[in-house]
């Protein structure tokens, strides 16, 4: 595929993709020209047309656009710093954290569910950090091990919150663990939207030193840099951001991982281009999944389920037909 | 002591906030005039002007209820579950839309689509109370919610007689009330000259999975006038076997369950120091949908698990579930 094509592409994807989204629903009582009427027409449209389209399609889709978006800048980020392709946003703890603080929030019912995983989301990464930091320093070897630990140590609180709960709030638990968007709201939207863009905005200004850390320590620090103080930094943003989408979507296994993979067979490995070319492609993505997840039934099917059985394909088909040469 | 802008910022939410209470407190004045008025299991009170007409109800035991007085053609949506296995057989009876799979499905336990319910326009939605974002997402659409939660058979009787407040149905509720009640005095009646025997309930997951104290299991066996053995107190708990058999109940009753049959736990060689088991005293309920505990076919489950426990004592026929159902849901027999 030529490149600038493809390039041109991605910048183009988000357009249709959100527009045909919005067309698309389990209501079978709106259609196109109720989409035109709200647009070109609003005096003509209908109350439930604009209720449906206006409040629950679009903010979905643009919670959906920006929570796959993030997903993949998150992991795409981490592998970078981390030097390491295996590497998602859940891999120090992140997933976990986020998962015992909805099950806190849904069991306990007084503390709101997404700030709750917000919370915990953040704790866990930073009780990461602070496990493998030893004189001042942390290696990547210490901090992957000390997510692995961290994992663990919220798997098992997430267990106990489990076990006490009763049979209702243990099934909103498990629910909420397979990820889905069906309570998506302008509200949840705009509890995520802050801390979105800091983080966003934070990995954009240092993508261009993504590239220089993805080298090595020492290299970073032969040009200038200060390694450490930078990966905080990263870490940091790419948490903060990563925490508040897991809040409101739960757990969706692998997204991070896969779209940054697909994002480097198809563009190369500069950080500095990737970053966008992975919220564009993460994001689109996703709403693409989502689709099926709202439509293939009457009622909501988790969208972990389809990302999966969508994503998995696909990223197969690319690995083989690419020639970034991991079975080498 | 000096007071910084966020402090004074902080007063200021405050007061707005207790101002919104008192807003809030003006509109349930407001509603107090309508015509009918339910508190639900959340302690919200939720005001009609008129009974509904268009209801979409998420709770399968709740639609048995709506059936059971009568409105089954109030009804606009129904659960996913409902379309499965015995669950749709048994409704199929009741209703060509959902033999025919036409009534629309717009949710299933946690998994509600905001979209499906929106576009049907309800003047009604029951859902779980547990479903806390689900309804804050359709009350945000001035759809009046109905949100239920059962802990205790009481529970049953409370939705009954709110349902048939919200769907014009308060005689009928009444009656079935009445009849279910009166049938469970016959029971309390027959077991006041017997010692209680003690039942162990396992749940369809294992012998290891059963209710304790605070469960609708524990009033369902009240009711059939057996002791409750496991002395725990949640809805659901998890126990080891030698906690069984410290209970050694002196019969135990097992869900509906596809894996295992009475023959099974009889044979279980962890079971064998068990009383009930040795006497062979292991009974099964037949079917999920004639022994909803959620419903008012709870009493069907009580009048077995009474015969079970008192048949040699009891004169008490056995009894017949269709007989039960058809009073329930208002069948006659030509009906069939």
């Amino acid at each position: 595929m030529n490149r600038k094509f493809a390039i041109f592409m991605i910048y183009l994807l988000p357009i249709p993709v959100l527009l045909v989204s919005l067309l698309i629903g389990s209501s079978e009582n709106i259609g196109i020209s109720d989409i035109f009427y709200l647009f070109f027409e609003p005096r003509d449209s209908s109350e439930l047309a604009r209720s449906i389209i206006m409040d629950i399609r679009l903010p979905r889709i643009l919670l959906v656009f920006i929570t796959g978006g993030m997903l993949a800048v998150s992991g795409s980020v981490l592998q970078a710093i981390f030097r390491n392709p295996l590497v998602d946003p859940y891999v120090l703890g992140l997933s976990s954290g986020a998962a015992f603080g909805a099950a806190l929030g849904i069991a306990t019912v007084v503390i709101p569910v997404q700030l709750s995983a917000f919370v915990f989301g953040i704790v866990a990464v930073g009780l990461s950090w602070f496990m493998a930091r030893k004189n001042k320093e942390v290696s990547i070897v210490s901090l992957i091990l000390a997510g692995i630990i961290t994992n663990g140590i919220f798997t098992s609180l997430l267990t106990i919150v489990q076990i006490m709960s009763d049979p209702f709030k243990l099934q909103g638990i498990v629910h909420w663990i397979m990820g889905n968007f069906h309570n998506a709201s302008w509200d949840q939207f705009s509890l995520i939207i802050i801390p979105v863009v800091i983080g966003f905005v934070i990995l954009y200004f240092f993508r261009w030193k993504l590239n220089v850390l993805a080298l090595g320590d020492e290299e970073a620090a032969s040009s200038g840099l200060n390694p450490t103080r930078m990966k905080i930094w990263i870490l940091l943003a790419a948490t903060l951001a990563g925490s508040a989408v897991v809040a409101v979507s739960g757990i969706i296994g692998l997204y991070g991982l896969i779209i940054p993979h697909i994002v480097r067979m198809i563009f190369g490995v500069d950080n500095r281009r990737t970053l966008v070319f992975n919220l564009l492609l993460g994001g689109s993505f996703l709403v693409i999944i989502d689709n099926f997840s709202r439509t293939m039934a009457g009622f909501e099917i988790p969208i972990g389920v389809f990302t999966m059985l969508i994503g998995a394909p696909f990223f197969i088909w690319l690995l083989k037909k690419s020639n970034i040469g991991w079975q080498q | 002591m000096r007071y910084s802008g966020f402090t004074y910022g902080l007063f200021f939410l405050l007061c707005a906030e207790i101002v919104l209470i008192g807003c809030d407190g003006n509109t349930s004045e407001q509603k107090q005039s309508a015509a009918i008025q339910v508190t639900d299991f959340r302690g919200k009170k939720l005001a009609l002007d008129k009974p509904a007409e268009k209801v979409v109800c998420l709770i399968e035991s709740a639609l048995s209820g709506i059936y059971m007085l009568g409105k089954q053609d109030k009804v606009i949506g129904i659960p996913g579950d409902v379309y499965r296995g015995e669950t749709w057989q048994r409704y199929s009876e009741l209703d060509v839309r959902i033999r025919e799979k036409s009534l629309p499905t717009p949710g299933n336990w946690d998994f509600v689509s905001l979209e499906q319910v929106v576009s049907l326009e309800p003047d009604l939605v029951i859902i779980w109370s547990s479903q806390a974002q689900a309804i804050e997402n359709i009350e945000r659409f001035d759809i009046p919610v109905y949100a239920v939660m059962m802990h205790s058979l009481e529970d049953v009787f409370k939705e009954i007689e709110d349902l048939g407040k919200l769907l014009d149905a308060e005689n009928r509720a009444g009656e079935i009330l009445g009849f279910t009640k009166d049938q469970l005095k016959t029971i309390a009646h027959d077991q006041t000259a017997e010692s209680f025997k003690t039942a162990y309930f396992m749940w369809a997951q294992g012998i290891n999975e059963t209710s304790g104290q605070n469960s609708t299991v524990q009033g369902l066996l009240r009711y059939a006038g057996v002791k409750n053995v496991c002395d725990l107190h949640d809805e659901h708990a998890t126990i080891n076997i030698e906690k069984l058999h410290d209970w050694d109940p002196d019969m135990i009753v097992m869900w509906y369950n596809e894996k295992l049959d009475p023959a099974d736990v009889i044979e279980n060689p962890l079971l064998q120091g068990l009383k009930a088991v040795r006497e062979k005293q292991v009974y099964e309920l037949p079917s999920a949908f004639d022994c909803d505990f959620w419903t008012l076919k709870f009493l069907y489950p009580v009048q077995l698990i009474h015969f079970w426990a008192y048949a040699n004592q009891d004169t008490t026929a056995k009894p017949d579930p269709e007989k039960l159902l058809r009073v329930l849901y208002n069948q006659s027999q030509s009906d069939e």
